[in-house]
């Protein structure tokens, strides 16, 4: 059985039971379940691959060792939503002291072939816009990513970063106005 | 061109297949997690008046009949409209120990938190993104995460 399909059907909570009860093997289950969703996230918010990885590798580690105190196994995503976000503060502002960024999406670029017109303009699009969300400072790029592509309530939004439901508004509203500047001038470019 | 950023943001990224491998491999030296216990029954709080006086300071405030121990919190932060503490104790997650204003003018903020025995690295987070180890305790040895932290060690006896 591959890794992906270690408790596919069993909810949540069924898998933290499992793996509080010694079976630790279950929590395969909740990684495959939850390593793609978060995984965009870090990628977004510290625009490196690796370090995403590396920042999904340490949440989902740390939630296994504190997986005891989830008090709601049901909503074991959430709680791990709300390790990872702050991983990616850490790193995020290790990152920003060696001054790095944003770097060029190997993967993206080697997949786009040079007589693929449309992969090699999928790729730019992309370096684009991570090049806008670095712009960004964290606190913006962090309120956009949980609001727009996460699609997360303010309410949960304030839950997993600690700033009050006015102050996140304020930055997804603000977050989106500097991407628009940002493109615009990059349009032009 | 919003909509399509978006569209373009929505999209799965590219994570290693070997990732969970790797997840599991490490959790595989790890002991197993086990349910936290309820919390204890703690006796009457030590009075906080005396903590406004202090730039920082760490209190042991009360000690239950297990070995865990009830610290107390303080930072000295007038112009916060938000103090959370985080450390290894809460995962560092800034939403589960919020810090509460112990004064009118909310210039002291508090939080209490049960501690067993160890020793712990933590931190204040003001306003949601400032990051500030304590300046009245010990400063942890870079962690290699590259914000500043505290240490607070919890004896057992």
């Amino acid at each position: 059985m591959g890794i992906d399909h270690v408790g596919a059907g069993a909810s949540d909570a069924d898998l933290v039971r499992r793996v509080l009860a010694g079976d630790s093997g279950a929590y395969a289950g909740l990684v495959a379940r939850y390593r793609d969703r978060l995984g965009r996230y870090a990628v977004h918010m510290l625009g490196n691959r690796e370090e995403a990885e590396e920042a999904l590798q340490d949440a989902f580690v740390r939630g296994y060792r504190s997986l005891g105190r989830c008090d709601a196994p049901d909503r074991f995503g959430a709680w791990l939503y709300g390790i990872l976000v702050n991983r990616c503060r850490t790193a995020g502002a290790r990152a920003a002291r060696r001054g790095r960024m944003f770097v060029h999406d190997e993967v993206a670029l080697n997949g786009a072939s040079p007589g693929a017109p449309n992969a090699i303009e999928r790729a730019e699009f992309a370096d684009v816009v991570r090049w806008a969300l670095a712009r960004l400072s964290p606190e913006h790029r962090e309120a956009f990513l949980l609001k727009f592509v996460e699609d997360l309530e303010y309410e949960e939004m304030a839950r997993l970063t600690g700033a009050g439901v006015s102050a996140l508004k304020m930055r997804v509203k603000r977050a989106r106005e500097q991407l628009q500047v940002i493109l615009r001038e990059a349009e032009h470019v | 061109m919003f909509e399509r950023i978006v569209a373009h943001l929505r999209a799965p990224v590219h994570i290693d297949p070997a990732f969970g491998e790797r997840v599991m491999a490490e959790i595989a030296t790890l002991p197993t997690p086990t349910r936290a216990r309820p919390a204890a029954a703690w006796r009457r709080l030590a009075p906080l008046a005396a903590l406004a006086v202090a730039a920082s300071v760490l209190l042991l405030i009360a000690r239950p009949a297990s070995s865990t121990r009830k610290l107390q919190f303080v930072l000295v932060a007038p112009q916060a409209a938000t103090v959370s503490l985080v450390g290894d104790f809460n995962d560092w997650d800034a939403a589960r120990t919020p810090m509460r204003p112990l004064r009118a003018d909310g210039a002291v903020w508090s939080a209490v938190v049960p501690l067993a025995p160890g020793r712990y690295h933590y931190a204040f987070l003001v306003n949601g993104s400032r990051w500030l180890p304590d300046p009245a305790a010990p400063r942890a040895s870079d962690d290699g995460f590259g914000t500043p932290s505290s240490v607070v060690t919890v004896s057992g006896t």
